[in-house]
């Protein structure tokens, strides 16, 4: 090969690297910047590499940070066990009407986030009927409440990000090659069993997709939190608001974010190597069908 | 093969990525630029000019009356002069928080005025971001400006600021469900868990609480600020307070959610519960303006004076105060409105009626006590 040659597959790179310097490396150097300063307000922050920042930062916090993954996992898999049945259903019984259902879950995007969520506290509210009924089954206790709980966070979360679920599983099962499960119970296999070592390892990518998708967002959520929750159901991306906004101490509010995307990091390489798939690592195991 | 070369390759990339880093910020530590600490230039004087061209204004929702012949298009079609209306000031701190940088650079984001609480007004002065005010250019105002108003603590002489409305903090009860409620202390009655709201602001919440306690805020030390936030941390970790909140507990009054809450006493209009009633706590309420500031670097000077002296005489000021339902700034407004109006102790309180009420105010040591409180907030 020719040094030309092997330059080819850098300049067709070269628009994704723009845009990835653009958009994502310069304003990371800016914020790993900003993590680094000290001082207040008043007397202006100074670059001095503070790197007591980063402990700092997650002193206090970490109850916040906790309870960040705790709602996140609890929604990813909430949306999983919802969003799988339905892309099934979408995906195999859906007939003609496959487009529309999928419109359907598509639908509630086309209005705000923040409406939508904001929409959740009118039907949770204390005297609404959904929590009378979930009194009456005991599901509630008689003079408790849904909104400004944990529950009413994790349900906000769930219902919010369960698209992100259901799109990646969508695609996956539809491209699904149904003749390898009729194969299968050509071979005696029960439908459960053909399900288990068939359909659900094939489409393993659409699921660490959509678990990815979810939880990744869910993580540095702020607004089910502050809309749905009381005093007691802040996360991270709350934290993160208040160090900002609140206490305007900017180099804290960096660092903390730098900290939650080095952990997300760390966890999504983890998962992806433990869910066994290669479909993100570009590897091989995905494509030997 | 293949995969050990890519994973050399890799490496020596990663390498240069972070020898590039680590320069990058070794530049920057030469350089010893700072964020923030404040604007350097000298605190100036605005200076007025013609009536006339854009004038862009940045106020908070709910401040200006709606329809075709509202304030502003008044003023357009007194003066000629083309108004941007814009309602982005939700609370102080976003707010402060959003343009902070531009203010820095001495830029004001095109705006010619803000209008923002006494206490902002007087962070954004103390960092340089605001120009002062000549009096001569603003006759109308200082005429018509309610005495009382006149030489605020924060602002004396108001050199800087010009109120577009005055409010109370106090109590919001739902008579239906819990008429008993009159004292800020009642917030913590055990009969109410889970029931009450405070407010997410600072200065509003602990000083209601300080004066419930019998403290006033006004001499407080840092120490009864931090310990009327303890006894607000411990009441929210217990369930007690439902949550804390910004203007959306009005939504938990109309919603039911909640029997009473610590809220402004203008907000009638949008709660939509009949039982909800704005009462005066028993040791006393806060006392607070919104006002218009000019930033610097602000555009078209002119014309913001000629909105303030627009605004502020008194038949122009009056279905503005219909519509507003805080208290009006402008002396005269009251005998200009609707006879019930009139007559409102929370529009046009009287010095009997705001006896025991304090100005807002911050804290001695600022820092330690946020950083106390948004550890409350964001429990």
């Amino acid at each position: 090969m020719s040094l030309r040659q092997r330059l080819v597959p850098y300049w067709l790179l070269g628009p994704g690297l723009l845009w990835l310097i653009l958009f994502f490396v310069v304003p990371m150097y800016f914020m790993g910047e900003l993590a680094l300063r000290s001082g207040s307000l008043t007397t202006g922050y100074t670059f001095d590499w503070a790197w007591a920042n980063f402990p700092d930062s997650l002193s206090g916090h970490t109850e916040q940070i906790g309870r960040s993954f705790f709602y996140a996992g609890t929604a990813t898999i909430l949306a999983l066990l919802i969003g799988y049945p339905l892309a099934y259903a979408i995906a195999f019984r859906g007939g003609r009407y496959r487009s529309l259902l999928l419109f359907a879950v598509i639908a509630p995007f086309f209005t705000t986030y923040l409406i939508r969520t904001i929409a959740w506290k009118t039907i949770l509210s204390d005297s609404s009927p959904v929590v009378s009924v979930l009194q009456t089954l005991s599901l509630v206790p008689p003079d408790g409440r849904v909104l400004a709980t944990s529950g009413a966070v994790i349900a906000g979360l769930t219902y919010n990000f369960l698209p992100f679920m259901v799109l990646p599983l969508y695609a996956n099962l539809e491209r699904l090659d149904l003749s390898l499960v009729e194969a299968a119970k050509d071979l005696y296999s029960s439908s459960r069993q053909a399900f288990l070592k068939v359909t659900l390892p094939l489409t393993m990518p659409g699921i660490v997709a959509g678990v990815l998708l979810t939880f990744i967002p869910a993580f540095g959520d702020y607004i089910n939190a502050q809309i749905l929750g009381g005093t007691q159901q802040a996360m991270v991306g709350n934290v993160i608001q208040s160090l900002y906004l609140n206490q305007r101490d900017y180099p804290e509010a960096a660092a903390l974010s730098f900290l939650m995307m080095a952990l997300i990091l760390v966890i999504v390489s983890l998962y992806i190597r433990f869910a066994g798939t290669g479909a993100f690592m570009g590897g091989d195991e995905g494509e030997t069908t | 093969m293949m995969r050990g070369r890519g994973r050399r390759r890799s490496t020596a990339l990663l390498a240069v990525a972070v020898a590039m880093v680590t320069l990058a910020f070794g530049l920057a530590a030469c350089g010893g630029d700072t964020v923030g600490g404040g604007n350097e230039n000298e605190v100036t004087t605005a200076k007025g000019g013609p009536v006339s061209g854009q004038l862009t204004i940045s106020n908070w929702p709910g401040y200006m009356d709606t329809g075709p012949n509202n304030t502003v298009a008044k003023f357009e079609k007194a003066t000629g002069v083309s108004v941007d209306y814009i309602e982005d000031v939700n609370e102080n701190e976003t707010f402060f928080g959003k343009l902070q940088p531009q203010l820095e650079q001495g830029e004001s984001g095109g705006r010619s005025i803000f209008v923002v609480t006494d206490w902002m007004a007087k962070q954004m002065y103390d960092l340089g971001y605001l120009q002062e005010i000549d009096h001569a250019d603003l006759p109308t105002v200082f005429e018509n400006m309610r005495p009382q108003l006149q030489s605020p603590a924060f602002d004396p002489g108001r050199k800087f600021s010009v109120p577009w409305v005055s409010g109370m903090g106090g109590l919001w009860v739902d008579t239906a469900k819990a008429p008993e409620i009159r004292s800020v202390n009642d917030l913590f009655d055990p009969k109410y868990k889970g029931k009450v709201t405070m407010l997410g602001e600072l200065r509003e919440t602990v000083p209601l609480v300080m004066l419930a306690e019998g403290i006033d805020p006004v001499e407080a030390t840092n120490e009864d600020w931090l310990n009327a936030i303890d006894r607000i941390g411990k009441a929210a970790e217990s369930g007690q307070i439902r949550r804390f909140t910004g203007n959306d507990y009005t939504e938990d009054l109309t919603a039911g959610n909640i029997v009473a809450a610590i809220g402004w006493s203008g907000d009638a209009s949008i709660i939509e519960n009949p039982n909800a009633e704005w009462r005066m706590p028993t040791q006393g309420c806060s006392l607070w303006s919104d006002n218009m500031v000019i930033p610097v670097g602000a555009p078209n000077v002119g014309a913001a004076f000629g909105w303030m002296d627009f605004i502020y005489q008194p038949e122009i000021n009056a279905p503005l105060a219909e519509y507003i339902t805080y208290i009006p700034p402008v002396e005269g407004v009251q005998d200009l409105v609707k006879p019930e109006l009139a007559k409102d102790p929370l529009v046009f309180p009287t010095p009997q009626f705001t006896r025991k009420c304090t100005d807002q105010d911050s804290p001695p040591d600022i820092e330690p006590v946020n950083e106390a409180w948004q550890e409350v907030i964001t429990g």
